[in-house]
């Protein structure tokens, strides 16, 4: 079953050469930009000023940090982050598969691109939001 | 508005009940607090029951105040549920100590109840974790997650800015098992060394277990009234409720200037009871994870940044120091059965106050407390809820 509510929140994009992105909304009053989609703009407090913005395809690694304990539906240990976006927000993310769980592997301030992939092994239907380093998305395509 | 006092408090102690549903731990902490104010249930007026919880724990959803209540005999009156995440029960007061300011009733109580063990911890993390927004419990985003490297915490940037050790992230802890350790209502009675909270296993880098706040069942209870008919009552010295504020957490973007959430409500509630921070003689503050005592010590207005660590070595906020800080033992060492938290600190502020808290008392008997309640996670950087409850001799 797909997750409606976290699905909102992103677009896999399968034209060639499109990467997925975040959805967020951008206010066409003062431009700022929120994740997720918001109806009213948190900053001007302005209603039905907000504009979908796909945003978030990159970003830089906030801050990170290894969990020794799973969340019900994951497994232990798993990197837990946010990522800075270039748009605004600083999001809350998981680290996509590709990247291998342990110390030194991620540095706070590097590059990260957004991977859309199920959100654990265990919940293979619902589809979620990640980040892996850039350099190694690329080393690995 | 009209002065309102607390004139009774009662607790259940917090802990591990495994055979005791909600109403059950209610019952003797409201019955305390009843008996404490002599105030029958038929002279309340109005009750606001706290839980955040219940439902998804115990599957009661809707009416558990009002379930809660029969039990205890307290019926035939507005009840009101108050869910606010690990701050229900300083909204529960709220709601009570505003009924009776505005002076639509003279006797209100207020209960904060948790039953957090319910045989599967598994159900229980994820239940906690669904207070925060459901967008980021679906991607596993634990409070000990949030605590290390949430942009409006994060520990780890903490440690690096200010220099904090791993050491210096215990010793709240250390400092929370001694109150702890002097109080019978307290989930964990046994005094830590700074060693085995440091060597204790790792939750989430770098919080480790004796760090971290643990499942609790628990329930606390306040009566308040008008002060000028406390005497009606109880001849006990009435404790007032100086200010009681409550707020939302706000949508922050990394550029956000505004002051921390945290220190806005302390800051209104200072203003609201016109005493600044240097008058408080004793505070009992959420930390759930004992760092963030560390952190909230500069956001209310205790110490510059940084400078946490220091009001424990210099043994300021310790039982003997000038400001004592969580004399119950706090969330990590007293317990914090999330939708009691709030309520259990009120309690303990007003047995300080009254010198009513043995061998854990504070000297001389403080004179201003505040409380400080915060629960729940928003996507946009904060937490929900925010309260900052003063009360005064």
């Amino acid at each position: 079953m797909v997750n409606v509510q976290a699905s909102q929140n992103f677009r896999v994009t399968l034209e060639p050469g499109q990467s997925p992105c975040l959805l967020g909304s951008r206010c066409r009053e003062c431009s700022t930009v929120v994740f997720p989609k918001m109806p009213v703009c948190p900053a001007c407090r302005r209603n039905g000023t907000m504009e979908e913005a796909e945003i978030g395809r990159t970003g830089k690694l906030y801050s990170h940090v290894i969990a020794h304990v799973a969340p019900q539906g994951f497994a232990a240990p798993l990197f837990q982050v946010f990522v800075e976006l270039p748009e605004g927000p600083r999001v809350f993310a998981l680290v996509g598969s590709e990247c291998p769980v342990g110390p030194g592997v991620l540095e706070d301030g590097m590059a990260m691109r957004l991977v859309i992939e199920p959100v654990s092994t265990a919940r293979p239907d619902t589809l979620a939001y990640k980040y892996v380093p850039l350099d190694q998305s690329e080393r690995n395509s | 508005m009209r002065d309102v006092a607390i004139i009774g408090v009662g607790a259940h102690p917090s802990g591990r009940f495994l055979e005791k549903p909600l109403k059950a731990l209610a019952h003797p902490a409201i019955w305390d607090a009843l008996t404490d104010a002599g105030v029958k249930p038929t002279d309340l007026q109005v009750a606001y029951v706290g839980n955040s919880l219940g439902g998804l724990l115990t599957g009661q959803e809707g009416v558990r105040g009002q379930v809660v209540l029969q039990h205890s005999g307290i019926t035939g009156i507005p009840i009101i549920n108050v869910e606010n995440a690990c701050a229900s029960a300083a909204t529960a007061l709220r709601g009570a100590w505003l009924e009776v300011a505005s002076g639509v009733a003279d006797v209100a109580l207020a209960v904060g109840v948790e039953k957090m063990n319910v045989g599967d911890s598994a159900r229980t993390i994820a239940a906690l974790a669904a207070d925060s927004e459901l967008d980021l419990a679906e991607m596993g985003l634990s409070f000990t997650t949030s605590y290390a490297i949430h942009p409006k915490i994060n520990l780890k940037a903490r440690m690096k800015e200010y220099g904090w050790t791993a050491r210096d992230l215990a010793k709240p802890a250390v400092k929370n098992s001694q109150n702890g350790s002097l109080n019978p209502l307290a989930q964990h009675r046994r005094p830590l060394s700074i060693e085995e909270i440091v060597q204790s296993r790792i939750i989430v880098d770098p919080l480790t277990l004796l760090m971290c706040s643990s499942i609790s069942d628990g329930a606390a209870a306040a009566v308040v009234c008008s002060l000028d008919q406390a005497a009606r009552f109880t001849s006990k010295a009435p404790v007032r409720i100086a200010s009681c504020v409550l707020r939302s957490g706000e949508y922050r973007l990394p550029d956000d200037r505004r002051p921390d959430s945290a220190t806005a409500a302390a800051f209104t509630a200072y203003e609201q009871a016109g005493i600044g921070p240097e008058d408080l003689d004793a505070v009992e503050l959420h930390d759930a994870m004992a760092p963030a005592e560390l952190m909230l010590y500069e956001r209310l207005g205790l110490c510059a940044a940084g400078e946490g660590p220091k009001l424990i070595d210099d043994k300021i906020t310790t039982l003997g120091g000038r400001l004592p800080v969580n004399p119950s033992g706090g969330l990590c060492s007293r317990g914090h059965p999330v939708g009691a938290t709030g309520l259990l600190q009120i309690c303990e502020l007003v047995w300080q106050m009254r010198g009513e808290a043995g061998p854990r008392q504070i000297e001389p008997v403080p004179k201003t407390a505040m409380a400080q309640n915060q629960g729940g996670l928003l996507l946009g950087q904060d937490s929900a809820a925010y309260a900052a409850t003063i009360l005064m001799r």
